[in-house]
């Protein structure tokens, strides 16, 4: 019997076996796992934006990808994972709205695609999986028991797929 | 200014204009769909941006959802969310046809686009006559799927300020009864840049009366 945690808009959760962690409805957010398979240890983050810029705020910094990919790893690694370990997947990152994306350049999900793997490289963490872009949402269910994700979308045809 | 400078009467201020606003919406949509539009009385919620998607009816509801931004004297967004059968009904309403899956091909996605328009530039124009600005909306974005995924781009945007949300809602249905009544809600999200603007314009609405 699995039980469900859920990470809510700008926060990580960390968690083992037998609980899954979920996060609903990403767009152009990402959704982050961590996982260290020895031990059954890992963490979820849904994350907003890339990293600061100059007059953000940052009364929260669980907010941005290459922050809450930093804290997050940190607090697998003081509960007992293994740097060594850590393998991430990252989920959404979708550009809802393609008008949007021709007013502003690079649109923010494809931003948030790039730092997230930016910041992971830095770190040493392989990256074992990615699905992301796109133009829809996508939820996001990490099983701790076995670091499967499956991710839900409301695509014809490709409701559910494991990662 | 920041959200949580906001006083008591800053927010019935805003809700008070929104009921104006809405009044004028309402009454366009009334004859665009030719039944009359009930309006609930607007909320005026200063909430963490984390629960929004809840307030929308949660987030993996699945909804239509079109989105204007609001440019001229004061910025924002305005967004119209439509439970996915509504939003077929409006259509189906609309261009006299049947109530079908294929709701939204490319004239459907186009009406319901102008639907949003027209709610938005009437909800816009009383709101600007009444506190003598220009307020005047993008074009209409829309999006169908989960509620979370078609307004998360507003969050990062709100979230580079702050970790807060004003959201100014008000929730309308047609008068059909039951499996053709149409349903929606609309928001309207005040960037924090354009507080100020805003609560200096309803000030002066209180200097002159």
């Amino acid at each position: 019997m699995t039980m469900r945690e859920r990470v809510g808009i700008s926060e990580f959760k960390i968690a083992t076996t037998p609980v899954s962690l979920v996060t609903y409805g990403l767009g152009s957010c990402l959704g982050i796992t961590l996982y260290d398979a020895e031990v059954c240890l890992g963490g979820l983050a849904h994350t907003l934006l890339p990293r600061p810029r100059p007059g953000m705020d940052l009364s929260r910094m669980t907010k941005f990808v290459d922050a809450s990919i930093r804290l997050m790893a940190d607090e697998l690694v003081a509960n007992g994972a293994s740097m060594a370990r850590l393998q991430a997947k990252v989920f959404g990152g979708a550009n809802m709205f393609a008008a949007l994306q021709e007013w502003s350049g690079e649109s923010i999900g494809q931003r948030n695609i790039v730092c997230a793997r930016e910041t992971l490289a830095e770190l040493g963490i392989p990256l074992a999986a990615e699905e992301v872009g796109g133009n829809f949402g996508r939820t996001v269910v990490f099983n701790l028991a076995t670091g499967k994700v499956l991710v839900k979308s409301v695509r014809e045809g490709q409701a559910e797929v494991e990662y | 200014m920041t959200f949580k400078q906001l006083t008591e009467e800053h927010l019935d201020a805003l809700r008070e204009v929104s009921n104006v606003g809405m009044g004028h919406a309402a009454t366009a949509l009334s004859q665009l769909v030719g039944e009359t539009v009930y309006l609930h009385v607007p909320q005026v919620t200063l909430t963490d941006i984390a629960n929004v998607p809840d307030l929308l009816g949660g987030p993996e509801q699945v909804v239509v959802g079109i989105t204007l931004q609001i440019r001229g004297d004061a910025q924002g967004n305005i967004i119209l969310v439509f439970p996915l059968e509504s939003a077929e009904r409006l259509v189906a309403q609309l261009l006299a046809r049947d109530h079908g899956p294929d709701a939204f091909d490319e004239i459907g996605i186009s009406t319901i686009k102008e639907v949003g328009n027209i709610l938005a530039s009437s909800y816009l124009g009383a709101m600007g006559s009444l506190l003598n600005l220009t307020l005047i909306p993008s074009i209409p974005l829309l999006a169908n799927d989960m509620a979370g995924a078609v307004i998360d781009f507003l969050l990062i945007e709100l979230s580079e300020e702050g970790n807060q949300a004003l959201m100014i809602e008000t929730e309308f249905h047609g008068s059909n009864k039951d499996d053709k009544l149409i349903r929606g809600h609309f928001f309207l999200l005040p960037d924090p840049t354009s507080l100020v603007v805003i609560t200096d314009a309803i000030g002066g609405l209180n200097d002159n009366a």
